[in-house]
């Protein structure tokens, strides 16, 4: 069922896709970045500010997303014991850690000047803040146990019970009311931001996703290598 | 020009700083991945060379 998973299959692909992946990275992000920083327009309310959004949603996006994996890959190691799928998730772990900081901090850098504080315990905030500890509970584990055996079965525990966190995270601002602003976009409904601003969004999402998989398939090659080096 | 750029109608120092901890952020991630893996490539390639040196020393001390 899980055979097209197989360590092999993402090893060989980490051999062969990094270069062109780098490529494509470096090209999106300069057409990004240019959008972003020069072409994007001004908002009428948030003024220039608004051009933090072109890091801190994505950031948000993939965070969300990574752990989404995490959980998904923790439930499937943990109930039919395939052990790829924790080393996926064990990959994945500090790229979601990383992102998720970057979210809430330019998240604040983005708040001070709009809503005039850096910080709010309202639900949004407070949410995104519980997911960062989950990754940070969630990474730690993994170097603090030396026992293989025993990580993995209490990460994939902290990837199950950590999912409760993300339908929490993205239906906090209809849930309570928050100073967050509800989400401009959704999969179910057209965006409700003008496509000029759109377009630099979805290009630095790209790309983020670009960079998520070449450092992903980075570190699940040292996992793999890992693994093979303790079992000597 | 440059200097209006920079400035972002007064708002500069809030978007560099979210610009500038996201890249030192993923830079950072980025560079210690590959050294992680660079050190364990090397850890591998010692692994691979003592176990040559191990098959091929009885090989060698049945000669003397």
């Amino acid at each position: 069922m899980f055979g097209i998973f197989k360590p092999r299959t993402f090893f060989n692909l980490a051999n062969t896709s990094i270069f062109w992946l780098k490529i494509i990275l470096a090209f999106a992000l300069i057409v990004g970045l240019i959008l972003a920083l020069v072409f994007s327009p001004i908002d009428y309310l948030q003024k220039d500010t608004v051009r933090i959004m072109y890091v801190h949603v994505p950031s948000s996006w993939i965070s969300l997303f990574i752990f989404l994996i995490i959980g998904i890959s923790s439930f499937i190691s943990l109930i039919f014991k395939v052990r790829v799928f924790s080393v996926y998730a064990k990959s994945l772990a500090p790229i979601g850690l990383v992102f998720s900081l970057i979210s809430v901090v330019t998240g604040s850098l983005w708040g001070y000047p709009t809503w005039g504080t850096f910080w709010s315990w309202d639900g949004r905030l407070t949410s995104m803040f519980a997911l960062v500890l989950t990754y940070i509970l969630y990474v730690y584990l993994w170097s603090f146990i030396k026992n293989y055996n025993l990580a993995e079965k209490i990460t994939n525990i902290v990837g199950i019970v950590g999912l409760i966190n993300i339908p929490i995270i993205k239906f906090s601002v209809a849930w309570w009311n928050t100073l967050h602003q509800p989400a401009s976009i959704t999969l179910t409904a057209a965006p409700t931001i003008h496509s000029s601003m759109l377009a630099p969004l979805l290009i630095m999402f790209f790309s983020f996703c670009i960079l998520s998989l070449i450092i992903f398939l980075i570190r699940y090659k040292y996992e793999i290598i890992n693994f093979r080096v303790n079992k000597k | 020009m440059i200097l209006n750029f920079l400035n972002m109608s007064g708002y500069g120092l809030y978007i560099w700083l979210s610009y500038a901890f996201t890249a030192l952020s993923l830079i950072s991630l980025y560079y210690v991945s590959v050294k992680k893996l660079n050190s364990i490539k090397n850890i591998e390639h010692l692994y691979q060379s003592e176990k040559i040196e191990k098959v091929s020393v009885p090989a060698q001390a049945t000669k003397f």
